[in-house]
């Protein structure tokens, strides 16, 4: 039994020093969503990109990614505690659950370690944390973004789909447009659907139209996520629909933004998740290695609005992996 | 004299270094009820799993019919004509009778692939077969098997295995689990089996079934034949002694001895 | 036997796996009927549900016969987006002819199905728990190929009109054509499992899976063939859903595993098997998307949904145990005098 404490301890100590031999720039730390989620796979891009840089200046980067979503702020703290054993030389994570996550935060800061806060959590969190900056999108800002263009366009009453209700970001999503619309004159009331759909396009679709036939007064849908988009393009088309009713999403994929250049979607709210991996790395770099920083407090990457105005370079981007 | 129909020569089965069974020889005619006694951990269901293919003894010898024969699995065994019933008969608790009897030899109608299972005729010739062993109160082939007494579901396996051709027919503590009138019940079919000329391994500790049907005893203690006698060679407290102590031959034949003459060198009457 | 007289009705009835179901399934029709009005009672409305419990449905039955075998496939849940991914690949991506697309995801199902079957049945390692492991295992797969391929983890698909036609369109603009391969599906499987004598087989191998191979079952070729029949029918989902939303995503579907398991509880199969009906199974995907569906058409809180879902759920459990109970209590002679 001691033998085989002492053989791994002596091979984590190996291991530690082969690390740290190898990176003697920068290591910078990256906590993140799974790499089968879309939308982290273009941060993911982002992050990849900015890690050339990071190369050159004879550092490197760890993507220590989320395995399930399923206890997301808890998770997220542990990775950021791994990164904190690993001696990290910097940290950029998303803030998601504030609660669960902060206490990490401030250990790492406690270990001399800085943090650069991206994709979650929003500039106050960032100065309350002391992180170097927060570089994403905000969530309210966005939907309220959403909720002004659905109105611009002549939506009066618009439902916001909610695939996973009680999720901080997705209720703050449904809330902007709902404050975003009321600013006009209209409403927007939120369409919690049960886990028992989460995936299931068909589940999703068919609970669009129900709700689309039982209130003829609705002339507007927003989703939350691409795939939600989708399956409410569908939901609506069932209902018969199509030419009233405005669908407009938060995120996007390769079909939403064909139906964008055809004119069955009206438009996409995008956060420029690549910008975020890039900026997040690029710039924790700079801070670490040669005490860069922006002036700017807050980065914020979106909303991007994806409208027939800018649909081409959208779909140029999107194939690329970009966008 | 004809060869009998099952006869065990020198079984002896190991489990690494335990001694399970040591040299068990034993014959079984047909239309005969053989009795196997013994007390739990005696070493009978381990011997039934070699009579039913399970298991593989360590050295001996099985014949039928007078040829060497050799078990590979419980299949194989079906196919020499050695059928088992468990203790709670069908193991199909959810299963109509019908499908129950027939699992693995259905009968089928149609052609190509659209064969099908002929749920009736299943069903009419499980029916009759059980109600043929006396079992008058089943009479629909759809009803699930876990919904019939104890006793209707041996009378349901052994019907099954008689009616697949089984030349020997190994029950397995049949009237363990049973009330009174059950076990009389299914003492009767046993009976019956003989009577169609079926070679009967009967496992029990009860002694008073024993008695009532067998032909035949033989009396296991530690993995090792204590006694083989015919009917009324023993009387029941012999046997039930012969069960239940037994380690030291000498001293039961001494207390047999001191038994006999304290009641005038009579044994007491056989009860049945 | 010439005195095998009919069973009383009730008799038969009460006997048979699906009528807990089918209690359950009135129950909760009248339910929504009476809180969901006359939207939910429209051809619309039964569309809402018949659309989803199709492609449940298409899962679900195999699952079902797994079960009633005494087995269980998890991998489902990485399946259908494997399926999806599959035909997004080779014909979006690469543009493949469809039917190509088609063939390689229905084979990967197969062979996800028949390695989950090999290893069951040589390794004697419980089901759930080789499954669980193809489940992380093909997941992994995908994801990784995905992004080898084409770079993404999301994949447009578009599907040429016969494709479309046979796969992913809407008879009459409200119901998916998926329904009818449901109904196919179900009568192939209804037929195996009631008619064939390997219905049978499945049947005793969920009994008592010893006792079956004694009697001569080949136990282990009927398990691989189930474990095929469920990976090809989740990759039949994958794609035909990839070709209805004309895009595929690598992560979705873990949600049909926990459904496709309520509807075949919900549809009388007993969970340790042994025990159930295609009928049931077809009664249960009915009930689960009616539950599932049908609160859109009611005036409750859609925050209530998933307590709805889960009382409407247990009740119909309950009705299910009751009926078994009563199934195996039945006999016709009960109370007249016994030998």
């Amino acid at each position: 039994m001691k033998h085989v404490v002492k053989l791994l301890l002596t091979a984590a100590v190996i291991a530690a020093t082969a690390t740290a031999a190898r990176a003697d720039g920068a290591k910078i730390a990256v906590i993140g969503g799974k790499a089968d989620d879309p939308f982290f796979a273009k941060i993911k891009k982002g992050i990849d990109d900015a890690a050339m840089v990071v190369k050159a200046h004879g550092g490197a980067v760890n993507y220590l990614q989320l395995q399930t979503y399923d206890n997301i702020g808890g998770d997220a703290a542990n990775l950021i505690r791994t990164a904190i054993a690993q001696h990290a030389s910097v940290i950029a994570a998303p803030d998601w659950v504030a609660d669960s996550e902060d206490e990490a935060y401030k250990a790492a800061t406690a270990a001399g370690i800085p943090v650069m806060l991206y994709n979650a959590g929003g500039g106050d969190k960032a100065k309350e944390l002391g992180a170097i900056n927060y570089i994403g999108n905000e969530e309210y800002p966005a939907g309220l973004a959403g909720g002004a263009y659905f109105a611009s366009h002549g939506s009066k009453n618009v439902i916001c789909v909610n695939t996973v209700p009680g999720a901080g970001n997705l209720e703050a999503r449904c809330k902007g447009i709902s404050d975003g619309i009321a600013k006009s004159g209209g409403k927007s009331t939120q369409l919690p659907l049960p886990a028992s759909s989460f995936g299931n396009p068909t589940a999703v679709a068919e609970a669009i139209k129900a709700t689309l036939l039982k209130d003829a007064s609705i002339d507007g849908v927003a989703t939350i996520s691409a795939g939600d988009a989708d399956s409410a393009a569908n939901g609506i088309q069932q209902a018969g629909r199509t030419s009233k009713v405005k669908l407009g999403t938060f995120d996007m994929n390769e079909t939403n933004l064909e139906r964008i250049k055809e004119g069955t979607q009206l438009f996409a709210i995008d956060q420029q998740p690549w910008l975020q991996g890039f900026l997040a790395v690029s710039l924790s770099d700079g801070f670490v290695n040669y005490g860069l920083k922006t002036a700017t407090p807050t980065i914020l990457t979106g909303p991007g609005i994806v409208d027939a105005s800018n649909i081409d370079a959208t779909i140029a981007g999107a194939k690329a992996g970009y966008r | 004299m004809t060869a009998p129909l099952l006869k065990l020569t020198n079984i002896n089965k190991s489990f690494g270094p335990i001694d399970v069974l040591i040299d068990i020889s034993l014959e079984v005619n047909a239309g005969e009820v053989l009795c196997l006694l013994g007390d739990n951990g005696a070493g009978k269901s381990t011997l039934i799993k070699i009579l039913s293919g399970v298991h593989k003894a360590t050295s001996g010898t099985v014949g039928m019919r007078g040829k060497i024969v050799d078990f590979n699995s419980p299949r194989d065994a079906g196919d020499h004509g050695i059928a088992t019933v468990h203790q709670f008969g069908g193991t199909f608790p959810l299963m109509s009778i019908g499908r129950s009897f027939f699992v693995g030899e259905e009968p089928k109608k149609g052609w190509g692939p659209f064969k099908i299972l002929d749920r009736k005729r299943a069903n009419d010739i499980a029916v009759k077969a059980v109600r043929e062993l006396g079992i008058t109160r089943i009479d629909d082939g759809d009803r699930l098997v876990g919904g019939l007494s104890g006793g209707e579901r041996q009378a349901l396996a052994i019907a099954r295995a008689v009616h697949f051709g089984a030349s020997v027919l190994i029950l397995d503590e049949p009237t363990a689990a049973l009330g009174v009138k059950e076990a009389a019940h299914v003492l009767r079919i046993v009976l019956q089996a003989r009577q169609r000329g079926i070679a009967v391994i009967f496992i029990t500790h009860n002694v008073i079934h024993a008695l009532t049907v067998g032909d035949h005893f033989a009396v296991l203690i530690k993995g090792a034949k204590a006694a083989d006698f015919r009917k009324g060679e023993r009387t029941r407290e012999e046997i039930t002694d012969l069960m239940a102590g037994g380690e030291h031959m000498a001293e039961l034949e001494a207390e047999i001895a001191a038994y006999m003459a304290s009641h005038d060198g009579h044994p007491p009457p056989v009860a049945e | 036997m010439s005195n095998q007289t009919r069973r009383p009705a009730l008799g038969n009835l009460l006997r048979r796996p699906e009528t807990g179901s089918l209690l359950g399934l009135v129950t909760v029709f009248v339910f929504f009927a009476v809180f969901g009005g006359a939207d939910f009672a429209s051809a619309t409305g039964a569309a809402s549900w018949l659309n989803v419990a199709a492609s449940l449905g298409i899962v679900a039955l195999p699952i079902g016969l797994l079960m009633i075998a005494g087995e269980l496939d998890i991998s489902i849940g990485s399946m259908i987006p494997a399926g999806s991914m599959a035909v997004a690949i080779v014909s979006g991506h690469f543009h493949a002819p469809i039917l190509v697309g088609i063939g390689t995801a229905l084979a990967i199902g197969a062979v996800v199905g028949f390695i989950n079957g090999v290893l069951v049945v040589r390794t004697a390692v419980p089901s759930f728990i080789v499954t669980l492991g193809t489940l992380f295992a093909v997941a992994g797969l995908v994801l990784g190929l995905s992004v080898i391929l084409t770079g993404t983890t999301s994949v447009g698909i578009k599907a040429g009109p016969e494709a479309k036609w046979l796969l992913g369109h809407f008879i009459g603009g409200t119901f998916q054509v998926t329904i009818f391969w449901w109904i196919a599906a179900a009568l192939l499987f209804g037929f195996v499992l009631h008619y064939s004598h390997y219905g049978n087989w499945i049947l005793a191998m969920g009994g008592d899976k010893v006792s079956a191979r004694n009697a001569g079952i080949p136990t282990e070729r009927v398990t691989i063939l189930l474990f095929m029949c469920s990976g090809v029918s989740a990759a039949f989902v994958g794609l035909s859903q990839a070709i209805l939303y004309n895009s595929a995503q690598v992560s979705a579907g873990q949600s049909y595993i926990f459904n496709a398991i309520i509807s075949v509880v919900v549809g009388g199969v007993l969970l340790t098997g042994g025990y159930g009906s295609v009928v049931g199974i077809v009664l249960g995907t009915i009930t689960f998307a009616i539950v599932n569906q049908g609160i859109y058409y009611t005036g409750f809180d859609a925050n209530w949904a998933s307590l709805i879902i889960g009382i409407l759920l247990l009740l119909a459990v309950l009705m299910n145990n009751t009926f078994r109970k009563l199934a195996l209590a039945y006999s016709p002679a009960r109370g007249k005098s016994r030998t």
